[in-house]
């Protein structure tokens, strides 16, 4: 079997494809070794979580955000604040901005 | 429904503490040490109820582990084996008609064999597994 030599080593489809066909056999064997007597559509076929119910795939699921729960735990008071602020109406946001913009343009000509 | 093999290989065992005060669970572990050395019979204690033949349930049924008590059972391969380790739960015992708890362990489980004592030693811990399993053989299997 000759490969095409990549510079990085060798691709060959056949190889591969046996390869794949092999580990496809193995887990196949392993699969008819296993028992098939469970009672399907029972608490057999569902995970063991120590006894507890097992919960909606969607509350299982781990989303973006636990990823930096740690800051926005941090930062709890900051956002409770920040988020209160978020209205979602446009003509708040103007006013924030007119307003904070008022209060720097007095500063800067207190400041000259 | 004959056994399967794996009843007569290996008989993996898992312990459930359905309200117990630990008394009977450090005998059961002691059944593990190398005094008793269980493994030696190809008993020994598994992680999950899908790969265990027999269940161990200690101490009476609290409300908590009521509706764990009947996952855990149900998620059990068949055919299965509960032996029930210590007084409390095969009667109640100390807590017989506490306010928390629901029963002992045969009012909510099929029971195959019971293990008094408060604990009972690991001699008997082995014992009841075995009998269970024997009665499991004698009677054709049927829970």
């Amino acid at each position: 079997m000759n490969g095409i030599d990549t510079g990085f080593g060798v691709w060959n489809p056949i190889a591969w494809t046996l390869l794949f066909a092999g580990a496809l056999v193995i887990a196949w064997v392993f699969r008819v070794l296993g028992r098939s007597d469970y009672k399907r559509g029972s608490e057999q076929t569902k995970a063991f979580l120590s006894g507890n119910e097992e919960p909606e795939p969607e509350k299982l699921h781990v989303r973006g955000d636990h990823l930096y729960w740690g800051l926005v735990d941090g930062l709890a008071g900051y956002y409770r604040r920040i988020r209160a602020v978020h209205t979602g109406v446009l003509s708040d946001y103007v006013a924030w901005f007119v307003g904070v913009l008022g209060v720097v343009l007095i500063i800067l000509a207190l400041v000259r | 429904m004959a056994l399967p093999r794996s009843f007569k290989r290996a008989l993996w065992v898992f312990h459930v503490a359905t309200g117990s005060c630990n008394g009977c669970d450090i005998e059961i572990v002691a059944a593990l040490t190398p005094r008793y050395d269980t493994e030696r019979f190809g008993i020994m204690l598994t992680g999950t109820p899908r790969h265990a033949d027999v269940l161990l349930v200690t101490g009476p049924v609290t409300r908590p582990m009521l509706p764990r008590l009947k996952r855990i059972y149900e998620q059990t391969p068949d055919p299965k084996a509960v032996v029930v380790v210590g007084g409390c739960g095969a009667t109640g015992g100390v807590f017989y008609e506490s306010y928390n708890v629901v029963g002992p362990v045969d009012e909510v489980v099929p029971v195959a064999a019971y293990v008094p004592g408060g604990p009972p030693r690991p001699e008997a811990v082995i014992d009841g597994v075995v009998k269970a399993v024997a009665a499991l053989e004698t009677a054709g299997v049927s829970k």
